[in-house]
């Protein structure tokens, strides 16, 4: 049995994936405590994995019928995410690991989306395109085998469900935005404003600062008020008209999912491949998986508790990944960024 | 079981591991501390060296009787891994995990009736215990130079730790005394935490927590604002 640990941001996650692939455990600990902060806080985060860690593990392996000696491989994310949150898991998992003599497997927390797909039953064969995008990152990727992944295009500045969040607070959205602005967007009209979607961009790389800006300076025009900071701190609600906020969240929305969906599209263009894959919290978005939907591809998105950042990712990720016998791991430390991920040709 | 302990301690920026073993024998220990200027070597240093005292023991984790480690204060990721590092010892070999105060292990093998553990906790500020005849009659605080220099005043303290090598001045100033730069008590050792592991009731590994004694600064501006 493989038992995974992935603490990279503000989920504290544990999960037990059998050799064979098939998920028997998968608990998501969510903080809930970063709301009153209006974003995530390292340390904050880091504290409450530590504190959630040890029932989140006890509690995956009742979940499978399982102990810890019936464990056979230990894994945990290694990067990139928040270095002092990651420490948490990554310290943790590599001495569980290390009492019981077994073998280890430090996984990217990339490739552990990626691997979503690659749980059992219905497990996805490479070659296919997958896009990711969550709040922490956005990219695409070309996935030709189940060890790794080629990245083809990445946001250049903020990642798609960080420009949701941005757009949120500034239609007076209190944080986190998402699901007050979703159904705020439901009852606008998605043509109400054009917002630019990066398209004129050539490559397959994101943008989205343009839009965040384009956002800001519309609710300044039409509420004739309101320096930008004070707008973007949502400390008061602009006082704009519900039908008009409803015309903005909806036009955003779309201008995302449409920025998304022409790089998708473009991808499937150039590469030929037919099949493709979504994952992190984004990939949740009912407009934006209509409109992937339709594109001319075989589209696959997985649950969306294996979309969002969990542990059975990574521990799909860990079948894959050559896993180093005890002691050779005790002395791996975490990463930040992403830069082990290597950027390829299309 | 060999009657053996494995104690460690990250809430500074060394990284310090000690195996007392049963009966007589002295104790195993392994140290890093980083040249100025260099990043702390918890995460890639603490379980490394946890094994190769084992392995000069010719030990297994499952073999230990108790499991110590310091709870700090002190560095906050430092006192993370070092706590998840023995939580998840302890439970994957059901061995018993006992938390041990970091200061209290710093001042427990210097000799004299008054002793001061400092500790340095950046911002211009210090973590201090006071002991008298071995007792800790002054739990851990977070105190600013003022407030160092007044509790200095109060008995003639021996001042050890970082913070003691920190605040020289004000110490000595207020009449403390402080030993030279190089001398050993200013360093903890980890031999002390698994002595005074032994001496500590053990419980469940999930109830050993860091004593971070400060809040996130994300916490601190939420209640200045609210
Ligand atoms: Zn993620």
């Amino acid at each position: 049995m493989i038992l995974a640990l992935e603490t990279s941001c503000d989920d504290t996650c544990a999960a037990v994936v059998t050799p064979a692939g098939e998920l028997r455990a998968n608990v998501i600990s969510s903080q809930g405590i970063h709301d009153r902060y209006g974003g995530v806080v390292p340390e904050v985060a880091s504290r409450h994995h530590l504190e959630l860690l040890d029932a989140a593990v006890d509690d995956a392996l009742a979940r499978a019928g399982i102990g810890l000696g019936d464990v056979t491989l230990v894994a945990a994310t290694r990067g990139p995410g928040l270095v002092g949150a990651l420490l948490v898991g990554l310290s943790h998992a590599k001495a569980l690991a290390a009492a019981r003599g077994l073998p280890f497997a430090a996984v990217d927390h990339l490739q552990g989306h990626v691997a979503a797909n690659f749980l059992e039953p219905g497990a996805l064969q490479p070659p296919f395109l997958c896009l990711l995008a969550s709040g922490g990152h956005t990219l695409l990727v070309r996935v030709d085998d189940q060890r790794s992944h080629t990245v083809l295009g990445a946001t250049r500045d903020d990642a798609a469900g960080e420009a949701f969040d941005k757009g949120a607070r500034l239609l007076g959205l209190p944080y986190p935005g998402g699901p007050a602005r979703e159904r705020l967007a439901r009852e606008g009209d998605p043509g109400a404003f054009a917002f630019p979607t990066a398209r004129g961009v050539e490559g397959l790389d994101f943008s989205f600062a343009g839009l965040k800006t384009s956002l800001l300076y519309r609710v300044r025009d039409l509420t004739g008020q309101g320096t930008p900071s004070a707008v973007t701190h949502g400390a008061t609600a602009p006082p704009l008209a519900r039908d008009v906020a409803a015309d903005l969240a909806a036009s955003y929305q779309h201008a995302i999912v449409e920025s998304l969906a022409h790089r998708c599209e473009r991808a499937l263009e150039q590469t030929g491949l037919r099949r493709l894959a979504m994952g992190g919290g984004v990939a949740a978005n009912g407009p934006l998986r209509e409109r992937i939907g339709a594109l001319d591809a075989e589209v696959t998105v997985p649950p969306r508790e294996l979309c969002t950042d969990n542990a059975a990712m990574i521990a799909a990720a860990a079948r894959f990944t050559e896993p180093l016998p005890f002691p050779a791991y005790l002395g791996l430390d975490a990463y930040a960024s992403g830069q082990r991920t290597p950027r390829g040709p299309v | 079981m060999s009657g053996a302990i494995l104690g460690f301690d990250c809430a500074t920026p060394a990284t310090a591991v000690a195996l007392l073993p049963g009966g007589e024998d002295e104790p195993l220990r392994a140290r890093h501390e980083p040249a100025p200027g260099e990043r702390p070597g918890h995460a890639s240093r603490l379980l490394t060296f946890c094994a190769e005292l084992l392995g000069r023991a010719g030990l297994g984790f499952s073999d230990l009787e108790r499991i110590a480690v310091g709870t700090g204060p002190g560095t906050f990721t430092g006192l993370r891994i070092a706590v998840a590092t023995a939580r998840a010892l302890a439970h994957a070999s059901r061995t018993p995990l006992a938390g041990v105060p970091t200061l209290d292990a710093l001042a427990e093998p210097v000799p004299g009736p008054a002793v001061l553990a400092i500790l340095d906790a950046r911002r211009g500020e210090a973590f201090a215990a006071g002991y008298l005849e071995g007792v800790r009659t002054l739990p851990a605080t977070a105190l600013d130079p003022d407030a160092l220099a007044r509790l200095a005043a109060r008995e003639p303290w021996l001042a050890v730790g970082d913070g003691a090598l920190r605040f020289r001045a004000r110490l000595e100033e207020a009449g403390a005394t402080v030993p030279p730069d190089d001398a050993t008590h200013h360093h903890l050792d980890a031999a002390a935490v698994c002595r005074l592991g032994r001496t500590i009731p053990a419980g469940p590994p999930e109830a050993v927590l860091p004593d971070y004694l400060r809040l996130p600064d994300a916490e601190l501006t939420r209640r200045v604002r609210a």
